[in-house]
Formats: structure tokens, sequence, C-alpha cells
């Protein structure tokens, strides 16, 4: 049993690190590309099947994202976003609780010694694919926040002129908003990172301790925390984007 | 750099992460969402008419029933007054036919009177006239003799009235 905190690499191809989360990346991707296909072309007024459970996502997202915007025009702009990350963040959390987890891979030697490379480790366990997600969230962020109320009055929020009221307070608040943007990568990424790496480790840890159902009740545990955890990057994101789009009062 | 090599933050991974999430934030944007959204919107606007339409068709269901029984109530009425009518003029009818029966009843019945009364009297003439005349011969053969036809017939006339 090895953990390690890095993604572990299987190989490399043209000098491009092959990984393992980059693999359950390319395959969530798959899956993902694919049933969005498969429900373009099954798409009818008259739901049914998948096309139900994905159109009752659909509203149950639309709702909580008309709850914090109060705009559906709004709410149209920023459902793809936070639907996206809500789908793909889920996905990645809930692969640590495949079968197979830290137990199939290849051989390999490192630092002189065997190790066993796993093929699966959730995404989310990969500080890349966190910070990644983190990065386009708080991008489009200030991207949407330009959009809505200009490139000026957004660029308020962050520079206050010191010679005006409040002063310098002003000018320091202004500071912190732009630290805190900064902040929120790391929030964002670490928190996630963070939960679903400890996840695995407990379940690589209790099923190694005891194989046979102890490591039942972590395994639900890991499916709430992995649910929570998705909902809490989109919502966040949500918020960040409304909070973006309102000018600040002076 | 150090510490970002230790978490295992990679240049060309994250670049690799960052495009895979754009990719699939852009297919899922034009083959799920978009047809999604646009699905539940036209069910939104269907559903909302067919209510519409629902709630339409009763409002002219009740109203077509109003008519009917508007109808129906003046058909009614209408037969009411056709059969009252209809029941006027046969009574009436009935009368005149009766009335003319009667008429014509008593007509014939009063000429029928009348002819009798004219064939009585025609009978009693000639059965005067044949009394009379046997009376004649009677008294003829009785006297042997023949009185003036004239004087004989007033005698018996006389006798006879």
């Amino acid at each position: 049993m090895e953990i390690s905190l890095t993604p572990e690499t299987i190989t490399t191809i043209a000098g491009f690190p092959i990984t393992n989360t980059l693999l359950m990346t390319l395959v969530i991707s798959a899956i993902i590309i694919i049933a969005s296909l498969v429900l373009r072309k099954r798409l009818s007024l008259i739901p049914k099947g998948f096309q139900n459970i994905f159109e009752y996502v659909v509203e149950a997202f639309l709702n909580l994202i008309d709850g914090v915007t109060q705009d559906r025009k709004q709410t149209k702009k920023f459902f793809p976003l936070v639907m996206t990350i809500f789908l793909f963040v889920i996905l990645s959390n809930w692969i640590e609780l495949w079968p197979g987890l830290g137990t199939i891979g290849v051989n390999q030697i490192r630092g002189g010694r065997v190790a066993l490379v796993p093929f699966i480790r959730s995404n989310s366990a990969d500080l890349n694919v966190t910070l990644a997600i983190a990065l386009i969230s708080v991008f489009a962020t200030q991207f949407m926040g330009i959009a809505a109320i200009g490139a000026v009055r957004y660029s308020k929020k962050f520079f206050v002129n010191p010679f005006h009221k409040p002063y310098f307070i002003g000018t320091f608040v202004g500071i912190l908003e732009l630290i805190s943007e900064i902040a929120k990568i790391i929030s964002f990424s670490f928190r996630l990172f963070g939960n679903i790496f400890a996840g695995e480790v407990l379940l690589i840890v209790m099923l190694n301790l005891v194989p046979y159902f102890v490591p039942l009740p972590f395994l639900f545990l890991e499916l709430f925390v992995g649910f929570i955890q998705a909902l809490v990057f989109a919502m966040l994101t949500l918020v960040f984007l409304k909070m973006a789009t309102v000018e600040a009062g002076h | 750099m150090e510490l970002l090599n230790n978490l295992g933050i990679n240049g060309k991974l994250l670049l690799a992460q960052i495009i895979n999430f754009v990719i699939l934030l852009a297919v899922l944007y034009k083959f799920a969402y978009g047809p999604v959204l646009k699905m539940l919107n036209d069910r939104t606007k269907k559903i909302e008419k067919g209510l519409k339409d629902a709630e339409e068709a009763k409002k002219k269901l009740i109203e077509m029933e109003k008519k009917e029984k508007n109808v129906l109530h003046q058909a009614r009425l209408e037969a009411k007054d056709i059969i009252e009518k209809a029941e006027a003029v046969s009574v009436k009818d009935a009368e005149r036919i009766i009335a003319e029966a009667k008429d014509q009843s008593e007509k014939m019945l009063d000429q029928a009177k009348r002819q009798i009364e004219k064939e009585k009297e025609k009978i009693l003439a000639e059965a005067k006239s044949e009394i009379a005349n046997l009376v004649m011969v009677a008294t003829e053969k009785i006297i042997g003799e023949k009185l003036d036809e004239n004087k004989d017939r007033e005698l018996i006339n006389s006798v006879i009235k």
C-alpha cells in the first residue's frame, strides 16, 4: 500500500505524462460526451428514461440558480458553467467508489523499488484537475462581472481612489478583494482536493485493514461527501458569479 | 516551484485539464443544455397552451350547453304553441262540422217532412176522388138512374167533406 499525494504517471507519450487522473478525466469526459450525444438524439417532447433524470437535474439546478440570481436571464447565462462543474466534479468524486480503487494497475519501478500504479484514482484527488476548474471558475467570474457591468465599473471593486470617501480604508478593502480573488482559487482547489484525497486514502486504508463489510459505511460517507463537494463547488461558483455581476456599493 | 512540484501540479497537465473542461463545457452546452433547455421551454409553452385550450374548450362547452338548453326550451315552447293552435283549430273544425251536419240533417228532415205532406195530400185527394167515384157508381146502381153528373159530384163532395 502506497499513498501518493501526486497522481501517478502510468506512461509518458512524447514527453507528456499520462497520469491515472488524466486517464480518468478522459473516461469521464467520454462518458459525459457520449451521454449528451445520446440524449441529443433521443430528445423528445415527451420525456422518457434518461431524459427524465437529466431534465429533473436541470430543473432542480435552474430553480436553485434562480433562487440566487432572482433573474431568469442571468440564470441562463450562469447555468452552463455551474451545471458542468457540478456534473464533472460529482462524477470525478464518485470515481473513488468504483471497485478496483488502488488495486488495479501496473507495476513500475520507482525510486529503486517496485510500486503499483493504480489506474483508478479520483480526478478530484489531483490538484491539476481541481486547480483547472478553480481557475476556470474564477476567470469566468471576472469575465461575467466585466460583461455585466463593464470593465471600468468592475475594476472599481479592486482599485479604489484613496482621495475620496472612505479614503484609505476603501483602497485597503479593494486590495483585500483582489487578494480574495486569488484566495478563491486556492480555497476552491484545495477544498475539493483535500476532501476527495482524504476520502480516497480512507477507503484504501479501510479496504486494506478489513476488506469485507467495514468499508461499506465509508463508501456511503464518500458518496455523500462527493455529492456535497460537487454541490459546494458549483454553488460557490454561482454565488461568486452573482456577486461579480453586482456593482460594488459605496 | 518546488512546492507546486511536490503537490503534483504540472503545467502540461493543468493545461490539458483546462482544455478538457472547456471542451466538456462546449459539448454539453451544444448537445445537452441548449436542446434540453429549449425542450423544457417548448414543453412549458405547450402545456400552457394546452391548459388554455382546455379552459377555452370548457368555456365553450358550457356555452354550448347553455345554448342547447335555450334551444331546447324554445323548441318545447314552440311545440306547445303549435299543439295548442292545432287543438284550437281542430275544436273549431269539429264544431263547424257538427254544425254543418246538424244543418244538413235538419234540412233533409224538413224536406222529407214536406214530401210526406205532399204525398199525403196527393193520396188523400186521390182517395177522395176514388171514393166519390165509387159512391157515384154505387148510388147509380142503387137509384138506377143517373143523376146529373155534376150535381151528383157536388152532392158527394159536400157529404165527404
